[in-house]
């Protein structure tokens, strides 16, 4: 008994030797979050728009209610969002509205780091979400 | 009755039920693309195949075979399913699914049964349509690349509306459908093919982008323009009334709406609106709030002298109540309605022979009529959706249709339809006519009628070859037209009647119960004689009595009076007679010398510009109540949106302006008010608002049998002789001013115009669009010309509608004014 309490003991110790730590000094390093990671959103763009259509099921699925589309009628005749704007303090980052775009003109990136100062800078309209890297 | 199974379960229909309709019956819903319940069963998807035992091995459409005793029916099974999904797999082989730019999606029926039957993918390619959208007109949008060939908007346009708009061109792959010459939509833009297209092919296009079906509140309310009374159903969202839904399961019209109703919604919206309440200062009108305008109100029509009130017929009947409550706080009977200048003649006209002073059936009642006389009114510029009926009736029911008119119309280019075209004014005449046939011929109803004789001596005048002579009709039409009428089972008559025309009113009234009488329509148990008021609440008005009280001045005396100088003040409710009276000038002197004049509003119009103090009012779109329509229909109104700024319904304003006049309103809100409504006309009693259902109520029952039978004699008018005279009347697009105020109708018709014949426009060498004088009592105007073959030699046609054009400087009410043309 005595011998499986040095064994798993050994293992807690390995941990503190130096470089083994699996703290992460944030925000002197930061991690690389996976693919699949579910940050601030990202307007994709396409020529000299937004590739989004304005078809409003993102605002229809979102089950937090963040997101607000206007559509509205361009020169070309094309339907396009004439205001597109997502409040992240309500945002649940479910992906819900990544899913549900028929055009893939919605992405979420690994941008973890979203504090700010004001309520208003939490909210995101088209030119802040395509400058979403 | 004919037995038959479907899916197991028996079920009995009458002979005439197709499957589709059986298995409704009961509840089974089979899939439909082409089908539409008020269209002729056509065939042409195939979607809604079922299998029926006795034609094994083959699968038929349900949507157009007739039931059999004894059927057995499958409607669901792997193999139906199977030809089903392979169906929509070829429809979407070249349709260019681009549902997020689609404004059908959401509730495109295509889209509905590819999720139903899970068609995710397709076995099946081919070449994508690539048509041109056709946006040559400002209402719909048609994208032929979605269209699923199912026919609906061609049979629609044909067999309801009439004017047929579509067909299918070309064969096999290429097929598609097409206007005239393939040159783009040009029609009366009713919009109902848009409201049958199953998918995103035809669409409103004031409605493009602007949200998804989904996202829209759905109000049913009532049209508040005229006196059809069809259910709109507004589209609400960020309380704007987007768009109007296509609703057949509420009100009269089985979905079917006109332009105005269809598109015409917009001035509800509009940023002309009045927002705050005006007072005259200094000869300026400047802004002021409620409580200083209604005190000016108040202590203006306290100033002695007495106050006129002169009310639109566009007020609710709880309005209408309290507009009666507010005169006689005033301590005036100087009441009347616009409909006083003209609907009002009418129903006295028929209260005088018949005893009631509304129609004695209902607009469905009409639609197996057999004969149906219509007179003066083209329904389908006064009331379209009522003419729709008619149409059916002639088309489907195989009605004659006789129509006695100064001008052609739609009417005249139905099948079966007949012509009487007279001498403007001479309609009495014609009917007079008519009437004298049947009583020489001893086809007459005459039993229990009293006044026989008189009328007989009367009629003396009115022998056929003599009106004949008189009004250009010829002695066969007349004779015929007496025969027909007193053949029918089911016959209508039907009489409209506005503001753009008044005169004769009475004596039309008078002359058309008289036939109802003779030829036996006024005692069938169904249909019989209609007058149609032109406005949204005429009948209201009517019913309530927005009239003169005792020893009160109608309009036209209290105009005069006011002219005078001996009527204090003008109360002048949701009505623009400077534009729309006959007889502007009189109008204009009355807002002269009247001390102080009110003008309760939408918008600044002409006569408000004119008034002391000028109050905002809601439209119909932003109010409750209820409406009484041209077939005694009772239908609720629903607010769909707030009002702009502080603009208040005329209920509210009401109720203040009781307070500030010392009383106090009998109740406090509409819904509280109707009861009130008994009180004023017996046929409201008993009803009780929340029994008010999606058909409404109709007071006094389907049918109203005469209260009395008094044949009236009544003479018409000798014909003018001169070489021009000029009519005036209502455009399909328009009705009263506000129309001038929607965008819709405004890009339809935009401006005023003069129509004249080819012949008349020959000889004053005139060409489209010319500017054309227009001389006449004393006034002269210029208006655009509009050529067509709707007119006889020498008569000119110039609708009322807009403000500005003068018209009414001309015309004084007169049947037809003597005018003097110059280019
Ligand atoms: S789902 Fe996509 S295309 Fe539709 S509104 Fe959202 S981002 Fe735009
Ligand atoms: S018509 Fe229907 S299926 Fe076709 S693009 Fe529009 S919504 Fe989609
Ligand atoms: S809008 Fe009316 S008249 Fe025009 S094509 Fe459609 S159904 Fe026919
Ligand atoms: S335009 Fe619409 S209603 Fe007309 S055939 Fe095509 S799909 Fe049917
Ligand atoms: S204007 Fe008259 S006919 Fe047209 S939709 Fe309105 S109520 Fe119906
Ligand atoms: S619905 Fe029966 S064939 Fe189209």
């Amino acid at each position: 008994m005595i011998k499986e309490f040095i064994q798993g003991l050994s293992i807690t110790f390995k941990h503190l030797l130096p470089g083994h730590s699996t703290t992460v000094q944030y925000p002197k390093v930061k991690l690389q979050p996976s693919d699949r990671f579910r940050g601030l959103h990202r307007l994709v763009p396409s020529h000299d728009r937004a590739k989004c259509v304005a078809c409003y099921l993102c605002p229809t699925v979102c089950p937090a209610k963040c997101i607000t589309v206007e559509s509205a009628e361009n020169e070309k005749g094309e339907k396009y969002p004439r205001v597109y704007q997502i409040d992240l303090l309500r945002c649940i980052f479910c992906g819900y509205c990544v899913e549900a775009c028929p055009v893939e003109a919605i992405e979420m990136t690994g941008n973890y780091e979203l504090a700010n100062y004001h309520r208003d800078d939490f909210v995101f309209d088209k030119q802040r979400l395509l400058n979403t890297k | 009755m004919v037995n038959l199974t479907i899916d197991g379960t028996q079920v009995t229909v009458p002979k005439s039920f197709t499957i589709y309709q059986a298995a409704e019956q009961i509840g089974i819903k089979i899939p439909v693309l082409c089908y539409a319940k008020k269209l002729l069963p056509f065939g042409a998807c195939r979607v809604c195949l079922v299998e029926v035992e006795q034609m094994k091995g083959r699968l038929i459409p349900s949507c157009t075979t007739p039931v059999t005793e004894g059927m057995v029916v499958t409607t669901s099974s792997d193999e139906i399913l199977k030809v089903r999904k392979t169906v929509l797999e070829f429809l979407l082989v070249n349709h260019v699914i681009e549902c997020p730019v689609c404004d059908k999606g959401g509730e495109c029926e295509l889209q509905d049964l590819t999720y139903e039957l899970e068609v995710v993918t397709n076995r099946f390619v081919g070449e994508k349509f690539d048509h041109p959208t056709d946006e040559s007109n400002p209402f719909i949008e048609r994208n032929m690349n979605r269209c699923v060939l199912c026919g609906r908007c061609v049979r629609v346009c044909d067999e309801i509306v009439s004017y047929g708009s579509y067909s299918f061109v070309e064969r096999g792959f290429e097929t598609k459908i097409a206007t005239a010459f393939d040159r783009g939509l040009d029609c009366e833009f009713c919009g109902q093919c848009v409201s049958m297209c199953p998918v995103g092919a035809l669409l409103p296009r004031p409605f493009k982008f602007k949200a998804r079906p989904w996202q829209l509140k759905h109000v049913d309310s009532v049209c508040g323009y005229c006196g059809n009374g069809c259910t709109v159903t507004f589209g609400v969202k960020d309380n704007q009334v987007q768009t109007i839904r296509f609703n057949d399961k509420n009100g009269v019209n089985d979905g079917n709406l006109c332009i105005r109703g269809r598109f015409g919604y917009s001035y509800v919206n509009s940023d002309q609106r009045l927002t705050r309440p005006l007072v005259r200062k200094n000869g300026e009108l400047v802004e002021a709030d409620w409580e200083e305008a209604l005190t000016a109100v108040a202590e203006g029509m306290n100033r002695g002298k007495g106050t006129g009130i002169i009310s639109g017929a566009r007020l609710s009947n709880e309005e209408f109540l309290l507009l009666k409550e507010v005169a006689a706080a005033a301590g005036t009977t100087n009441l009347d309605h616009s409909g006083g200048e003209c609907y009002k003649g009418l129903t006295e006209g028929v209260q005088q022979v018949l005893g009631l002073s509304a129609s004695t059936g209902t607009f469905p009642q009409v639609e197996d009529a057999d004969v149906i006389l219509s007179i003066r009114s083209d329904f389908y510029e006064t009331h379209p959706v009522f003419g729709m009926v008619v149409n059916q009736a002639v088309k489907r029911a195989g009605a004659k249709l006789l129509v006695v008119s100064d001008k052609k119309g739609k009417f005249t280019k139905l099948p079966n339809a007949e012509t009487l075209l007279g001498k403007p004014g001479t309609e009495v005449n014609i009917l007079n006519a008519i009437c004298a046939v049947l009583l020489e011929s001893g086809k007459a109803v005459t039993e229990g009628v009293a006044g026989l004789d008189e009328l007989k001596q009367s009629l003396t005048d009115y022998a056929p070859a003599r009106v004949a002579e008189q009004t250009g009709v010829s002695v066969e039409a007349i004779e015929a037209a007496a025969e027909q009428l007193a053949a029918a089972e089911k016959g209508a008559i039907l009489l409209g009647y506005g503001l753009s025309y008044t005169a004769n009113s009475r004596e039309l009234g008078i002359a058309a119960a008289n036939l109802a009488l003779l030829s036996g329509l006024a005692d069938q148990d169904e249909a019989g004689l209609y007058v149609c008021g032109e406005k949204a609440n005429s009948q209201g008005a009517i019913d309530l009595g927005i009239l003169p009280g005792e020893s009160g001045l109608g309009v036209q005396a209290m105009l005069d009076a006011a002219a005078r100088g001996s009527l204090g003040a003008l109360y002048i409710v949701g009505e623009d007679p400077l534009t729309s009276f006959p007889d502007g000038a009189k109008v204009e002197a009355a807002l002269k010398g009247a001390e102080f004049v009110v003008v309760q509003d939408l918008f600044l119009s002409p006569t408000a510009q004119a008034a002391d103090v000028v109050l905002p009012a809601a439209s119909f779109a932003e109010k409750d109540g209820t409406f009484t329509n041209a077939e005694r229909r009772i239908q609720r109104l629903r607010a769909g949106i707030k009002s702009p700024g502080e603009a208040l319904t005329d209920f509210a304003i009401f109720a203040s302006l009781l307070e500030k006049l010392g009383a106090a309103a009998s109740a406090a809100t509409p819904g509280e008010t109707f009861a009130g409504l008994g009180r004023l006309n017996d046929a409201y009693a008993g009803i009780d608002l929340n029994a008010i259902g999606p058909q409404g109520v109709v007071w006094g029952g389907e049918h109203l049998q005469p209260k009395v039978r008094n044949l009236v004699p009544v003479s018409g008018r000798e014909p003018l002789t001169t070489r021009y005279q000029l009519i005036t009347g209502s455009a399909l697009y328009h009705s009263g001013t506000t129309t001038t105020h929607a965008k819709g109708p405004l890009e339809a018709v935009p401006e005023p115009y003069v129509e004249l014949s080819r012949e008349d426009a020959a000889e004053l060498q005139l060409a489209e669009g010319d500017q054309l004088r227009i001389k006449g009592n004393g006034a002269e105007i210029r208006l655009k010309a509009k050529i067509g073959a709707r007119l006889p030699k020498g008569v000119l046609f110039a609708p009322n509608h807009f403000p500005g054009t003068g018209l009414n400087r001309l015309y004084k009410g007169e049947a037809a004014v003597v005018v003097e043309l110059n280019k």
